[in-house]
């Protein structure tokens, strides 16, 4: 889901770069008309008055790169321990997901994957739901004739 | 303050302070650049510009707050969060789930980007005004 945060950052950037160009020829043209019309006192220049739609657009264009680079942000992760440790039993690894769609890879992982893993603790009957999942999507030797 | 039998009672995980505060980071260097474009772009002089740079800042925060931290916050699964005392406790709309401290997320990002911001500032103020 990360084509909409940069669909709105490249269209921000667009309405930026369009701005910056306009104030840019606007500034020119108005030296240019300075230094035509006055001969002799043409020392320094005044402040521009910028006009109003290009600072609207500057503005909207800075408020919608903002809001495309918030969008793609990643989650955060909370840090008090029990909240952290009940989300990683509750979700696995699902619920580290980064932006691309798999997991990130500072993930520390289950902090009791040592002792999950102890033979009287297996959780066995997920296990057999897993392998005759397994099974019969056609996996390993039972595909072979 | 928090003392130290706080964080006896509710510890806190190392790795997610990191892996949040880098996202922040990320996110506010670059944010921070962008406004200098703007500031330029739009010929602010010294007060203006400063407020400006300030006042963006925290709307980003605002902004990231909306996306990031307010959906979360009223979780259905952690009833007895609410009635209970919550250790470290849940700040002032959930953010103190994310970040140590309240400040620390609001504005603690603006020290860290001000020199890109400047930097970018002079850059286009004199690029666009000849």
């Amino acid at each position: 889901m990360t084509w909409i945060s940069n669909t709105i950052t490249v269209f921000g950037g667009l309405l930026l770069a369009h701005a910056c160009y306009s104030a840019q020829e606007h500034a020119a043209l108005q030296s240019f008309r300075a230094a035509a019309t006055s001969t002799l006192t043409s020392s320094t220049p005044v402040a521009s008055s910028l006009p109003v739609d290009i600072a609207i657009e500057t503005i909207v264009a800075t408020l919608v790169i903002v809001l495309g680079l918030v969008l793609g942000t990643r989650p955060l992760r909370p840090i008090q321990w029990r909240v952290w440790a009940g989300k990683i039993e509750r979700e696995g690894e699902e619920g580290f997901l980064g932006n691309n769609g798999e997991v990130e890879k500072d993930y520390m992982g289950n902090p009791f994957t040592y002792l999950e893993s102890r033979p009287s603790f297996v959780d066995i009957r997920r296990q057999r739901k897993e392998f005759a999942e397994w099974i019969k999507n056609g996996g390993g030797d039972a595909g072979k004739k | 303050m928090l003392s130290e039998r706080d964080f006896q009672i509710s510890p806190i995980v190392q790795e997610s302070v990191m892996h949040n505060s880098k996202a922040l980071q990320n996110l506010q260097s670059l944010s921070a650049s962008l406004f200098g474009i703007s500031a330029g772009i739009l010929g602010l002089e010294s007060y203006s510009g400063f407020l400006f740079y300030i006042f963006f800042s925290l709307l980003t925060s605002f902004l990231i707050y909306l996306v990031r931290v307010a959906p979360l916050s009223s979780p259905k699964e952690y009833k007895d969060n609410k009635g209970t005392g919550n250790g470290l406790g849940s700040g002032v709309g959930g953010v103190k789930k994310y970040f140590r401290s309240g400040f620390e997320f609001w504005a603690g990002g603006i020290m860290n980007g001000f020199a890109g911001f400047v930097l970018t500032w002079t850059l286009f103020y004199g690029l666009v005004r000849a």
